[in-house]
């Protein structure tokens, strides 16, 4: 325990290096390569450790996206749904199959389409609908993971098919271990897999996590850094995206899984990489003019490029992010938002709002939106314990 | 054959639920049963996911005329549906009724097969006659 370990965390926007004494960050220059960059930047320090004490995660790129096609809300897509938002994964899409023929196709690349339905002694449920909408579908990844016997036919007609047990057990039941190690996997292969990435493994032999990995791991070790009161959520906004973390009672959902800790990331939030839909989906909420006015700004800062600016997309994000888990907007999961005890916020918005300015956007958010007093404590992680608490934790993955 | 069960909308009147399972089960059906406190919707979504043959629901504690009202709108939304059975059992009215007006009322909801207070034996009796009849 001892033992002196160096944290790196590689984000979209900054690199974050921490030591048992100091934490800093370091805007990266995104004409370099990341090993490049950060030994130009670090390599002093990074040469001190051994290997073995180096740990390093990554949110480089972001989270992985997924389509889903499945035979019914209650069962296929609520189970799909469940495991994938357990894995860290942004659902654009979800498909009834027998109404496959209607859905427009997104245009975006999906990196992994989930195609499932029906109990294993079912059958022929899939067919030609699903391979013509396939063929138009722009995917790098797909996996099967329904009844047993439609598995042959439907491989013999998909390229690259990855077919996995049934999520949907004999009891209409779900089981989730095989798919969420899967895309678990994926997601970690995504991170791991660039080739920037692969290149920081000059630097340490310990494995490379996703950074949103890590922080869901610490989330049940919080109490031992701060006075969070149950139940909480942890809002994490970037560059690229912005995750945010829950506690499963705080979810009106009777799928009984064994994580006590949920998360989602948008990946459509971040206030550098993903700048523009950021704004894109706040000229979208009726609710945001207000909001400039409140903070004495109008729609002209989303021209800006200065330190206000910045301030003003931050405090966005929080919103939005707010209004997309609230009852306002109905979205794959609502949170009772009334019931929430603590916000703790971490990321590079710690750095940039003070705990006034964060406030008086969540009392905004409950008074427009929620039409409440309720007032939930704010908690700033501002030295990013919440990172360092779990990564050195290695061995306790799954 | 499959059969999907369970008791409809916010009722949890659990006890025939539990027989129905039991019954069904030693008479050779494959049950999924769906419990107490099940809304229409997880219902068909349940028959289409076992691709069973019959959807035998009960009700015991009044609310099921209110739902039957909108199951043919429901089941409109599904495609393949056609050749469901569909039964309903227990206490299909709130006060009294005869069966002369229950069933037809009920049979025009969409069911096949209506028992008001009919005593479950009797009740799958004739589920097994109606469906050898059919499969002639
Ligand atoms: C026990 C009971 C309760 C318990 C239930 C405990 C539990 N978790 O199961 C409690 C106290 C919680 C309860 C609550 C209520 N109850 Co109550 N309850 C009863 C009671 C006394 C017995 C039910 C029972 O278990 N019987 C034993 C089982 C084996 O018999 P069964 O349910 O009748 O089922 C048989 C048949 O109906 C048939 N059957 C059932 N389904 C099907 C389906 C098919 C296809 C077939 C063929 C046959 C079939 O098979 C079974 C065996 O033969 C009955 C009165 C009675 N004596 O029947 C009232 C009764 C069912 N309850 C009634 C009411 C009104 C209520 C409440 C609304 C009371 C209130 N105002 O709060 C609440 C509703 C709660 C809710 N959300 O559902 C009424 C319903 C009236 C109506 N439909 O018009 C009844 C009939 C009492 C009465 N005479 O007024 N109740």
């Amino acid at each position: 325990m001892s033992k002196e370990k160096l944290l790196i965390d590689v984000g979209s926007t900054y690199f974050k290096v921490s030591t048992s004494s100091s934490i800093k960050q370091h805007l990266r220059d995104f004409n370099k390569d990341i090993f490049d960059d950060l030994i130009y930047k670090c390599g002093e320090m990074i040469h001190n450790y051994p290997k073995d004490d180096v740990y390093i995660c990554s949110s480089a790129n972001g989270g992985l996206s997924t389509l889903i096609v499945g035979l019914t809300h209650s069962f296929s897509l609520k189970y799909a749904k469940n495991i994938a938002f357990n894995s860290g994964i942004n659902i654009i899409e979800t498909v009834v199959y027998q109404d496959i023929k209607d859905y427009s196709i997104p245009s975006d690349l999906i990196d992994v389409v989930i195609v499932v339905g029906g109990i294993n002694s079912a059958s022929n449920i899939f067919g030609d609908d699903l391979y013509s909408y396939l063929e138009k579908l722009n995917y790098s990844n797909i996996v099967f993971v329904g009844n047993k016997k439609d598995a042959p036919t439907i491989a013999k007609n998909i390229e690259n098919l990855v077919v996995l047990p049934n999520i949907i057990d004999d009891k209409l039941h779900i089981v989730e271990e095989n798919l969420k190690e899967y895309l678990t996997n994926l997601y970690q292969a995504d991170i791991v897999g660039k080739e920037d990435i692969k290149h920081l493994y000059d630097i340490t032999s310990n494995q490379i996590y996703s950074t949103p990995y890590i922080v869901n791991k610490t989330l049940p070790l919080i109490d031992a850094r701060f006075s969070v009161v149950d139940p909480f959520i942890l809002i994490d906004i970037g560059g690229a995206t912005t995750d945010i973390h829950y506690s499963k009672d705080l979810v009106d959902n009777n799928i009984v899984t064994q994580n006590e800790y949920d998360r989602l990331v948008f990946k459509k939030l971040g206030v550098y990489k993903s700048k523009e839909s950021l704004i894109f989906s706040a000229k979208n909420n009726e609710f945001v003019y207000e909001l400039l006015t409140h903070l004495k700004v109008t729609e002209n800062i989303f021209e800006e490029q200065s330190e206000k600016a910045l301030k003003v997309l931050m405090q966005l994000a929080i919103f939005l992010v707010l209004c997309k888990m609230s009852h306002y907007k109905q979205a794959y999961i609502n949170l009772k938002l009334l019931s929430v005890n603590s916000i703790v916020l971490t990321g590079g918005i710690t750095k940039v709002l003070n705990k006034d300015e964060i406030e008086g956007i969540i009392s905004f958010f409950y008074k427009k939106i929620l039409s409440s007093d309720h007032n939930p404590t704010t908690i700033m992680d501002s030295n990013y314990d919440i990172w360092t608490m779990a990564i050195t934790d290695k061995q306790s993955k799954g | 054959m499959k059969v999907v069960t369970g008791v409809v909308g916010n009722d949890i009147h659990v006890v025939a639920n539990r027989l129905i399972e039991l019954s069904l089960h030693a008479r050779g059906f494959e049950v999924f049963n769906l419990g107490v406190n099940t809304y229409l919707e997880e219902f068909f979504d349940a028959v289409v996911e076992t691709d069973a043959d019959i959807l035998l629901i009960s009700s015991l504690n009044g609310e099921a005329e209110g739902w039957s009202r909108e199951i043919k709108i429901l089941k409109s939304k599904y495609k393949n549906l056609d050749n469901l059975v569909m039964v309903i059992g227990g206490n299909l009215v709130v006060g009294t009724a005869s069966p002369e007006t229950i069933v037809p009322k009920y049979k025009n909801y969409g069911f096949d097969l209506v028992f008001h207070q009919v005593d479950l034996n009797t009740g799958l009796d004739t589920l097994e006659e109606f469906l050898k009849e059919r499969n002639k």
